[in-house]
């Protein structure tokens, strides 16, 4: 009795919450399905400078010459995007690679479809880095031995990256101490001195260094030459079913990137549409590097560098994750 | 006595944003993270001109309204018959009390996967939290109803349907309208919320973007943004709240003083 009416219960709920929702339906649900030649792919992306190409692309067309009609959902990091995606709510979305590779390794069904977004692979002119405050003692990756950086999510991408700049420097990275901080809480905690370092990405690397910090290593340089940062994906599933669009979502993504890092300044400017960087940071931040492919090389870095610092519960099986 | 109050409230208020202005100017908290009064202000104006805002704080209030009707009548409707229906309410009492405390937010990932960032994910959590504010109100209500009324009613042959309507609505009215205003604050609560969390459309989101992208005072300006929205959403339940008992004593003894 008590378990049918908690079922009930909980039944009223999602009736009750779908039947509202259902007024929205029309133009949001069956997404995927094609109308008049034009197919609508939803894709969950984190609202960053990292993926300007996929708004630039749409904004020249090339998505649309190639019948693809992109709807763009911005979500908070991949704590959404993935299940998104396996799901089925969006049809691509864009993780990093770390991210991308513990999720393959515990045999959730992501394939990597387009290459993201790449490091610029200059040391000291990256769009990622160890930063620490103004007039701060240390100077290198090795003095963060036994100090606190902060990193964005633990046992990810920028703690492999950390580890392997601190390993670099002739130091030993187990004794570093790593906590969790949102990049843009990291300026003002480097400031406080709550932290000793932070692994900054853009645009809160703009404001840590408007602020008199420096950098002390580029560690997404240290992991790989020119590393695979992030990447669009789908679902296993998705790609099984509609290769054809997964083959227009690449062709046009390739041509987005290229595009994209052809022309920064376009870049700057459309990244004032779906961001909020005030003009002042933004004339300041690095951009990335976009290009067409991805790094096979690169990434097989980071994975061992994960397997290292044992990220992977088995070795995530590059080949069916790549494209 | 109503205009001292009135005054003493706007000398508060311009008091602590005198004090927003000042400690930044003066360096007591960095103003980078901490903009004076007149920046957030400013970047408030600039909200205002900007039809992505508006479309935002229709979303917010979308969601917030749909899941606020959702919940009140669910929990009028459950509450009633859970009261009514003999031993309906001791078979549930457990269930709803394990229920109950679960945090709207836990559902975050349920509501993901069910609907990804759209507004029915904003409505799952939404209609959660609220739905207990107004059930348990409604609980109580009925429970509250005197047992010699009652009886006075079914002596008179009053059926089922005239002592809900006599009897145990109005017994159970304030009850629900406290309900109602409580559910009201905690809709809009989880709504910029999810919408802060999974990224569906709305002014959440919207500070979520502003956060990401280090624009301090905008941040700041859609926070004000939320706490007004709460200030007037309060200000309105309290006067639905008023008018729905004028016949009730709390009500009338209010306006007698």
């Amino acid at each position: 009795m008590r378990r049918l009416l908690a079922g009930l219960a909980v039944g009223t709920f999602l009736v009750a919450a779908s039947a509202c929702g259902s007024s929205d339906d029309s133009g949001t649900s069956d997404m995927g399905t094609s109308s008049g030649g034009t197919t609508t792919v939803k894709v969950g992306i984190i609202p960053i400078v990292d993926v300007a190409p996929l708004y630039l692309g749409r904004q020249k067309g090339f998505y649309g010459k190639r019948g693809l009609k992109l709807s763009m959902t911005t979500a908070q990091g991949g704590a959404a995007i993935v299940p998104g995606v396996v799901s089925g709510q969006f049809q691509f979305g864009f993780s990093n690679m770390t991210s991308l590779m513990i999720a393959r390794s515990q045999n959730v069904p992501v394939k990597a479809v387009a290459n993201g977004v790449a490091s610029t692979g200059l040391a000291g002119k990256d769009f990622g880095a160890i930063t620490v405050k103004k007039g701060s003692a240390l100077t290198s990756a090795k003095d963060l031995e036994g100090k606190k950086v902060a990193v964005n999510t633990l046992k990810n991408i920028n703690e492999t990256a950390v580890r392997e700049s601190v390993r670099k420097a002739g130091g030993d990275p187990s004794k570093v101490k790593f906590v969790e901080l949102a990049f843009d809480q990291m300026p003002a905690a480097l400031d406080s001195g709550q932290i000793d370092a932070a692994m900054v990405v853009e645009p809160a690397l703009a404001t840590v260094k408007s602020q008199g910090g420096t950098e002390i290593a580029s560690s997404l340089v240290d992991v790989a030459k020119d590393l695979t940062v992030a990447m669009y994906f789908t679902s296993t599933q998705y790609e099984q079913k509609n290769p054809d669009v997964v083959k227009r979502f690449q062709e046009a993504t390739a041509e987005s990137l290229a595009y994209a890092d052809a022309h920064p300044d376009e870049v700057r400017s459309i990244v004032t549409s779906y961001t909020k960087i005030p003009a002042a940071v933004l004339a300041k931040v690095t951009l990335p590097k976009w290009p067409a492919e991805p790094n096979r090389a690169s990434i097989e870095a980071l994975e061992k560098l994960g397997e290292q610092d044992g990220l992977f519960k088995s070795a995530p099986d590059l080949d069916a994750l790549l494209p | 006595m109503r205009g001292a109050n009135a005054a003493l409230g706007t000398a508060g208020l311009a008091a602590f944003l005198a004090l927003g202005e000042v400690a930044p100017r003066l360096g007591l908290v960095k103003a980078a993270y901490f903009p004076p009064t007149s920046r957030i202000a400013d970047a408030l104006g600039q909200e205002a001109t900007d039809g992505a805002f508006w479309a935002a704080l229709g979303d917010t209030l979308t969601g917030w309204a749909l899941g606020l009707a959702t919940a009140v009548v669910a929990g009028v409707v459950v509450g009633l018959v859970v009261s009514v229906v003999p031993y309906l309410r001791e078979a549930t009492a457990s269930t709803i009390e394990f229920l109950r405390p679960i945090p709207s937010v836990a559902l975050i990932p349920l509501a993901v996967l069910l609907y990804g960032t759209e507004l029915r994910s904003v409505l799952l959590l939404v209609v959660y939290a609220s739905f207990w504010q107004v059930l348990v109100q409604v609980l109580y209500g009925v429970r509250d109803v005197d047992p010699v009324a009652e009886e006075t009613a079914r002596s008179y042959g009053l059926g089922p349907w005239a002592r809900t309507r006599h009897v145990l609505w109005p017994t159970a009215l304030p009850y629900v309208m406290t309900g109602v205003r409580l559910a009201a604050a905690v809709a809009l609560i989880l709504a910029v919320t999810a919408e802060l969390v999974i990224g569906a459309p709305g002014l959440g989101a919207r500070i979520a973007v502003a956060q990401s992208s280090q624009a301090v005072p905008d941040l700041y300006a859609l926070v004000v943004v939320t706490g007004l929205l709460g200030l007037l959403i309060n200000v309105g339940a309290r006067a639905v709240e008023r008018r729905a008992l004028a016949w009730h004593q709390s009500v009338r003894g209010e306006v007698a003083v």
